[in-house]
């Protein structure tokens, strides 16, 4: 599951499809108008549903198209790491990263990586 | 009322392959709340936009679902299409099947794009029509700075209709440029001339701002002169503050040295004891941001070179020449006879006899060189004017590492802030080479004629609104908005609450994360909608 900023991470996403660079397919999207949208419980609401790793994806640091939105994303994501950790989410991840609307090999690798991660765990079905 | 959802899935002129539409129609119809799905293949075109108005009001539909392209290329024009189907537009949930699940995939990717509208279906299901309003705004704009940006803006908006008040802090117009015409190239007489003659700009000299407040349409300024005050109200605000120079602090300036500007003063002077036979320009600027410096060295050097033919030698780090014009001044400057010496190491400077010895180490030749002048000029630093840190607190707005105004976004809105309505041209957003000054005070006037030149800014109305029933004014939003948007109204009982203005709203959502009392809700991104759209993935 993926919260990616419409500013961004969207439309890098956009890109890697018009580009024809292959992402796991089972990554979610959810569009918000700023990674700053994103609340603790939106995250902790995506694993409960189901998902094996969560992740804010945004504008890069000191670019964000609302100033503070992707700082705040990041100290959302932390906090939503160590109640994951708290409710025993183990081989569950959350993170948060930063990338520019033109970055799709980023957005690609981003996911990747994440979705390596949560192999590795054996947490993907 | 059980809302009634009609979802279209377009395969984009046949560019979705590897998604079975027919299996897709048939699961999509199974979820609850859908009352019909139809195929399409050129569902942005005209021929779709028809079929589907009419099957909108033939099987009385409330919401849409569209499974296509990114909304990034084509929402508007669906947006478009359910309005004149006299639905609100704002009643859709697009589902990018396109960009996100069809090119990202290879194989039958039939199964993702099902769960991928599921998630538009359940977003579709609480959706709220939001109304456009028209705001009528105050056509007035406020120039801060009466230099040559600061004129050239106040010129160009009053040719567009829109009065223009200018404010100037010292007695009289010109700025930096009134005297010093020949060191940037930019001539003031002829604007200040033209803003004379002109009745719909108003000049205001001796005069500073004091206080800021409101939104975009409707600024309420405090200006100060001498001891009187009085407030205004103007739609819009151009800050052209520009720059201050600082000496180098090493180098006292005395008769033997000087800094460009002194320069410029004495190459403008008539009666000047005797030209300087030698002169050396030391120049150590080596950043990224030293473009005026270099213009003004380029400037200064070419002048004195032709109006007192001296020798002149230019010891510099690096000489910028990406603006516009620069890399052919700096060609003339060598053809002319300007001899440019390049150092990595800083040049010792020393007095002799009444004249300066620069020694330096010249790095193409790797050989020391030592030029004894009869004039030094000396860099000096650009630094923000004076008054720049306590109007970008005032304003809510950021500055740069060294002080200078930042623009929202360097690439996308260069000479917008990050609020509404106020803008930033010419040097106060760092220094720039001249060429650049006229391109923002273009996109600045252009912005603000976009902005107020109807009299009316047509806004979604509450798209994020205040519950007052549920705010408690801790006033956490209005610290946080970046955009200055949030301001307090009082309610029936006399308390407080915030209240979002839509003129200033960028919707970014920050808030509504933010409110402890959830008392913000933001249509289509609400906290509903999100998570429906995260419940979606639970269930296949």
């Amino acid at each position: 599951m993926a919260f990616c900023c419409e500013h961004s991470a969207y439309s890098a996403a956009d890109l890697a499809g018009r580009l024809a660079l292959h992402c796991p397919e089972n990554l979610r999207v959810i569009p918000v108008p700023c990674a700053g949208r994103v609340d603790t419980l939106h995250i902790l609401k995506a694993f409960e549903n189901g998902a094996a790793a969560v992740l804010v994806l945004g504008c890069e640091e000191g670019a964000c198209h609302h100033l503070t939105g992707n700082t705040r994303a990041k100290e959302r994501a932390k906090h939503a790491e160590v109640l994951l950790k708290e409710i025993g989410g183990n081989g569950r991840y959350v993170a948060m990263s930063n990338l520019s609307p033109n970055a799709p090999h980023k957005f690609v690798t981003i996911v990747d990586e994440m979705n390596e991660r949560i192999k590795k765990s054996g947490e993907v079905r | 009322m059980e809302p009634r959802i009609g979802v279209f899935i377009c395969d984009c002129g046949g560019s979705i392959k590897n998604i079975d539409f027919s299996q897709a129609r048939e699961k999509a119809a199974k979820i609850p709340d859908v009352a019909f799905v139809e195929l399409s293949s050129d569902l942005c075109l005209k021929e779709g936009e028809q079929k589907m108005s009419s099957s909108l009001k033939a099987k009385n539909i409330d919401r849409v679902v569209i499974a296509a392209c990114s909304p990034e290329s084509k929402k508007h024009v669906f947006q478009k299409a359910l309005e004149s189907a006299g639905l609100n537009g704002h009643l859709l949930s697009m589902v990018n099947i396109r960009e996100q699940c069809s090119w990202a995939h290879e194989g039958d990717i039939t199964e993702k794009a099902l769960q991928m509208v599921r998630m538009g279906v359940n977003k579709a299901r609480s959706l709220k029509p939001i109304e456009k309003e028209e705001i009528s705004v105050n056509k007035d704009v406020l120039v801060v700075g009466g230099g040559f940006s600061g004129m050239s803006s106040a010129i160009q908006l009053s040719r567009l209709g829109l009065r223009t008040i200018l404010l100037e802090r010292e007695s009289a117009l010109g700025g930096k440029n009134r005297d010093l015409e020949d060191l940037y190239g930019l001539k003031t007489s002829s604007l200040i001339k033209e803003i004379e003659g002109n009745k719909d700009i108003e000049v205001l000299t001796s005069s500073e701002v004091v206080k800021v407040e409101g939104k975009v349409g409707d600024f309420t300024v405090r200006i100060r002169r001498g001891t009187e005050e009085r407030s205004r109200v103007f739609g819009g605000i151009v800050f052209a503050t520009g720059y201050e120079t600082g000496g180098d602090s090493q180098l006292k300036p005395g008769a033997q040295i000087t800094s460009p500007n002194g320069l410029a003063y004495m190459l403008q002077a008539s009666n000047l004891g005797g030209k300087p036979r030698i002169i050396g320009f030391v120049f150590d600027s080596s950043d990224e941001n030293s473009r005026l410096a270099s213009v003004a060295t380029l400037n200064s050097a070419l002048t004195a070179k032709q109006k007192w033919d001296s020798e002149v030698y230019v010891f510099c780090k690096n000489v910028k020449v990406d603006g516009e014009g620069l890399e052919s001044l700096y060609r003339e400057a060598r053809e002319c006879g300007v001899v440019f010496v390049k150092f990595e190491e800083k040049p010792k400077i020393s007095a002799q006899d009444g004249r300066v010895k620069i020694e330096a180490k010249d790095v193409l030749v790797g050989e020391g060189t030592a030029l004894e002048c009869d004039l030094l000029i000396a860099e000096e630093n650009f630094l923000p004017s004076q008054g720049t840190e306590t109007l970008s607190s005032l304003l809510n707005v950021r500055t740069d590492s060294r002080g200078f105004y930042q623009e929202e976004n360097v690439h996308l809105y260069p000479v917008s802030s990050e609020r509404k309505g106020i803008f930033f041209v010419g040097d106060c957003r760092g220094d720039s080479a001249p060429g650049r000054v006229l391109t923002d005070v273009s996109s600045a006037v252009t912005s603000l004629y976009e902005l107020l030149g109807p009299g009316k800014i047509v806004v979604e109305r509450d798209k994020v609104k205040v519950d007052p029933q549920k705010c408690r004014t801790c006033l956490t939003c209005l610290r946080a908005c970046p955009h200055s948007a949030v301001g307090l109204t009082r309610v029936e009982n006399g308390r407080e609450v915030a209240e979002i203005w839509d003129l200033a709203c960028d919707a970014c959502g920050i808030c509504t994360a933010l409110c402890p009392a959830k008392a913000i809700e933001f249509e289509g991104y609400s906290d509903q909608q999100i998570l429906a759209q995260i419940e979606a993935i639970g269930v296949s």
